[in-house]
């Protein structure tokens, strides 16, 4: 049925399957919501966000956008759940389209009970189960603006799923709050009329219920925002980076932070600039770091070398997607792994460090700090797309669990005492503490060629052998310092499982899914992915018949990278890879296990 | 004293005019009284990318190319030091070029100084950006910095020296990082600088130069005016040296001081979790 402007009040739209039926408590719920960019999903999503951590939930939630402004399809998704999930649900409940293509796009993602409601203003839902208002008629009609569609949608959704109306409409006073008194009038009144039209039809009203939970206290964050405030707080000072999708937002809340701790931000000119500017920074004692994407990493490559053999200690993010060239900008890959394990020409070592939610982003970068700092050599913070820019609800951040240590930074004072003074001195262990320029009564020579212990450029074979041996030595006499793995699961699992970054979310749903079907599982969440962590690899890999390494690429670039360090494990290891650009629900690895179960049981 | 790292032996051919460019930086850290450890000069690569290892300040080698960035991070991170940078044309103008038209735009407060010898020494006399059509079969039209330099709207200090008047040079020098800490910005100084092995230019460059302040309707703060007289000199076949442009305004128009005010930028400002702990609880209470 079509609809026009001048239909007010309007009828709703609804097919023959949406009628009414008994409300179904959903103790986890999943909401797309669809359209082109600029129809305001984003908005709807935080919205429903907002309500359902007000009920104690845990909250997970992740966007589609195309690489474009305006325009184009763009969707998002909410989930919410008496449980913490970091992961996007197999299956939606509920589609709210602002197109047909919302529909079609949305369709595999959605349950064979999921209702579509939809905007009938300007097309009829091909989908068996759909309810339609024509909100932006409605909008434009009572409020002059059709803009207010979302938001009339987003009542609906509350009549849907039997919203406190009180608190739903408190969500709208704290979104919108800061926007001025119109743009708040105009949004409550939208919520008004979506739950108005809502509620004249039976089958729409709490058709579902939600839980209470205990989910309280907790922040919503990103892991880019996360990251960012780590850097902060471990005494990050100066930023310096390239817009890249989807590592960009590292760099704008930087520019927000830093500036209020004598920090600096600049955007480079390109990745080359960016890599080299925070190189230049860190050698005079300020803790750096850049953040960029694939393509961004590629041109770094060149600098991370310099900084691993000048021994300049630098923090580089780098927030994998599709590669390699452009790929797919907004979508999710953990590719970056092989070319980082053997990044660049030459030898030089380095640390490549990976947190498995946004929580374990703050502290890890923390800890990256440090290291960087201490073993003088470029660490990676080894990111996702989907760990990067999905939000979930973690812990607050806790200030007593933050230490900034400074071992290696020469005081004046300290220099004062010494007799000389090396930058490149033979030790055996960590370097030595450093002097950064500047500091009074010494000078340093600072240099990608190979040196000699003064920084003065040497071609002396004995020296070069030495050299290699102080510099490589890290990876060894590091070791102990490495973050260590997280661990999940029931000890006595025969299985394992071992990933890293954003698919922790996925892997530990899908084994409570396993364990439901009396197939017991452990999680080894890998933290130091470089060098190889054997002895923390080694007893988990003894400890299970099988392992499966789970990752989001072609090749299986961690367990390759586990089978060149560890041989003699080659026969237990599985792969468990997604490379479509959207990141794991819980089945597609909780399926591949179980078939692997029945399988031996045959 | 602390032992700490001391110039090495110089490794440049008898003659070249890279020596000339050592002598006067050298001559102006000493009358601007600039304690070593404050100040320090970036290198790029090529033969007179070695520089940095011949003076007896800190010293950064620095990749090929990306000197400027470097040297731009190390002033942003800490503006109390005195910061030079100094390489080639064809580590400034070829791989660098990126990097060196930035520099101009961004206008943090260092000193560039290209030692221009439309050569690449190094690698044995390859034709560089600036290399005259036919050398070595070069069929590219040279590159100009001083032009380009020029038509940038930023109030940057923009000279040419030569290493046959190296008194011209020291005062040059002098200047310039005075116009650094002054915090007014960014000084870029090219440095016409002989290669004596693969293009020994010493004759037909004394033979051209021509000092640009002595010329009729010399006015470093137009940039209008510096531009039509610097083509004119040049299409007369004749090489200007001098300062072309000396912005008028001793605003704090330098990066650093427009970013960090009186601030004390990233690597003196306090880390430590204690020193900070009001702010950081303030930040984190921002995230709900």
């Amino acid at each position: 049925m079509s609809t026009s402007a001048s239909q007010v009040p309007a009828q709703p739209t609804e097919s023959e399957s949406a009628q009414r039926r008994p409300p179904k408590e959903l103790a986890d719920v999943s909401v797309i919501v669809g359209g082109q960019g600029g129809d305001g999903t984003l908005t709807v999503v935080d919205l429903l966000g907002r309500y359902f951590r007000k009920r104690g939930l845990y909250v997970y939630t992740s966007r589609n956008t195309l690489s474009r402004i305006r325009g184009g399809h763009a969707d998002a998704n909410v989930r919410a759940c008496r449980d913490p999930r970091a992961a996007i649900k197999a299956k939606a409940d509920l589609l709210l389209a602002f197109d047909q293509e919302a529909i079609d796009v949305a369709r595999p993602e959605l349950d064979a009970d999921a209702l579509v409601l939809y905007d009938s203003t300007s097309f009829k839902a091909d989908f068996p189960n759909a309810l339609g208002f024509p909100f932006a008629t409605l909008a434009g009609g009572q409020l002059g603006q059709p803009i207010y569609k979302n938001t009339a949608a987003y009542g609906a959704i509350t009549v849907l799923m039997g919203f406190d109306d009180v608190v739903a409409r408190q969500v709208i006073e704290e979104r919108f709050k800061r926007r001025g008194a119109e743009a708040l009038d105009k949004n409550l009144k939208a919520l008004e009329i979506g739950r108005r039209v809502a509620l004249e039809v039976p089958s729409a009203v709490n058709r579902w219920t939600l839980p209470e939970g205990d989910a309280h206290g907790l922040i919503l964050t990103t892991g880019n925002q996360a990251t960012a405030l780590g850097f902060v707080v471990g005494g990050g000072r100066f930023f310096a980076g390239y817009p890249i999708t989807p590592a960009t937002e590292i760099m704008e809340y930087l520019m927000r932070y830093l500036p209020n701790y004598h920090g600096v931000v600049r955007q480079g000119e390109d990745e080359l600039a960016s890599i080299n500017m925070v190189i230049g920074a860190a050698t005079t004692g300020a803790r750096a770091m850049t953040s960029t994407s694939g393509p961004g990493l590629s041109l770094m490559t060149e600098g991370i070398g310099h900084a691993g053999t000048a021994e300049v200690g630098v923090l580089i993010a780098d927030c994998q997607r599709v590669g390699p060239s452009t790929g797919q900008p907004t979508r999710h890959e953990q590719s970056d792994l092989a070319h980082l394990a053997h990044l660049g020409h030459g030898e030089f070592p380095k640390f490549i460090l990976s947190p498995g939610s946004a929580e374990d982003c703050f502290y890890l970068t923390v800890d990256a700090l440090n290291l960087a700092e201490k073993w003088r050599l470029p660490v990676i913070l080894l990111l996702d797309q989907a760990l990067c820019q999905n939000a979930s609800t973690v812990a607050a951040f806790d200030l007593s669990r933050v230490k900034v240590e400074r071992p290696s930074v020469l005081t004046p004072d300290q220099v004062a005492k010494l007799d000389a003074y090396k930058q490149y001195a033979f030790t055996s262990h960590a370097p030595a503490p450093f002097a950064p320029l500047g500091t009074p009564g010494v000078t340093s020579q600072i240099t990608g060629n190979e040196h000699d212990e003064w920084g003065h450029v040497s071609v002396n074979p004995v020296n070069r052998h030495k050299m290699m041996e102080q510099r490589m030595g890290k990876l060894l006499w590091a070791r102990d310092e490495l973050p260590r793995p997280h661990y999940f699961g029931r000890k006595e699992a025969r299985l394992g499982l071992i990933g890293y970054g954003s698919t922790s979310g996925p892997i530990l749903e899908a084994m409570d899914l396993l364990d439901t079907e009396g197939i017991a599982t452990k999680y080894l969440q890998a933290r130091t992915l470089f060098p190889v962590q054997q002895e923390t690899l080694g007893p988990f890999l003894d400890s299970v018949d099988l392992a499966f390494i789970v990752e989001h690429n072609y090749t299986g670039q961690l367990a390759r990278l586990v089978r060149e360090e560890m041989p003699q494990y080659h026969s237990k290891l599985r792969s468990v890879l997604k490379y479509d650009g959207y990141s794991f629900r819980a089945p597609d690895i909780a399926g591949p296990i179980r078939e692997a179960v029945h399988g031996s049981k045959r | 004293m602390v032992q700490s790292a001391k110039p090495t032996a110089n490794t440049w051919c008898p003659g070249c005019g890279d020596f000339g460019v050592l002598a006067a930086a050298k001559k102006a850290l000493l009358d601007l009284k600039i304690p070593p450890h404050e100040a320090v000069l970036v290198g790029g690569i090529g033969c007179s990318g070695g520089i940095h290892n011949f003076i007896d300040i800190n010293g950064v080698h620095a990749l090929h190319g990306r000197l400027l960035a470097q040297a731009i991070g190390l002033k942003l991170a800490n503006p109390q030091l005195t910061v030079l940078a100094a390489g080639g044309d064809g580590d400034g103008y070829a791989i660098g070029m990126g990097h060196f038209m930035h520099a101009f735009k961004k206008n943090a407060s260092i000193l560039y100084i290209v030692m221009n010898n439309e050569t690449y020494g190094l690698t044995k006399g390859q034709p560089s950006p600036t290399s005259q059509i036919g050398f070595e079969g070069n069929i590219e039209a040279p590159f100009d910095a001083i032009l380009s330099a020029l038509s940038i709207p930023a109030p940057n200090f923009i000279a040419r020296t030569f290493s046959g008047d190296p008194k011209t040079m020291t005062a040059v020098l002098e200047e310039a990082i005075r116009f650094n800490h002054e915090r007014r910005g960014f000084a870029f100084v090219e440095d016409l600088s002989p290669c004596v092995t693969y293009n020994d230019t010493y004759k037909l460059w004394r033979e051209k130069v021509v000092d640009v302040s002595k010329l009729p309707g010399y006015d470093p703060t137009d940039r209008k005016s510096m531009f039509r007289l610097y083509l004119e000199t040049t299409e007369a076949g004749k090489i200007p040296i001098g300062v072309f442009h000396r912005p008028a305004e001793v605003a704090r128009a330098g990066l650093e001081a427009k970013l960090l005010g009186e601030n004390v930028g990233p690597a003196r400002s306090e880390i430590s979790v204690e020193s900070n702990l009001a702010a950081y609880q303030k930040l984190l209470a921002g995230v709900a």
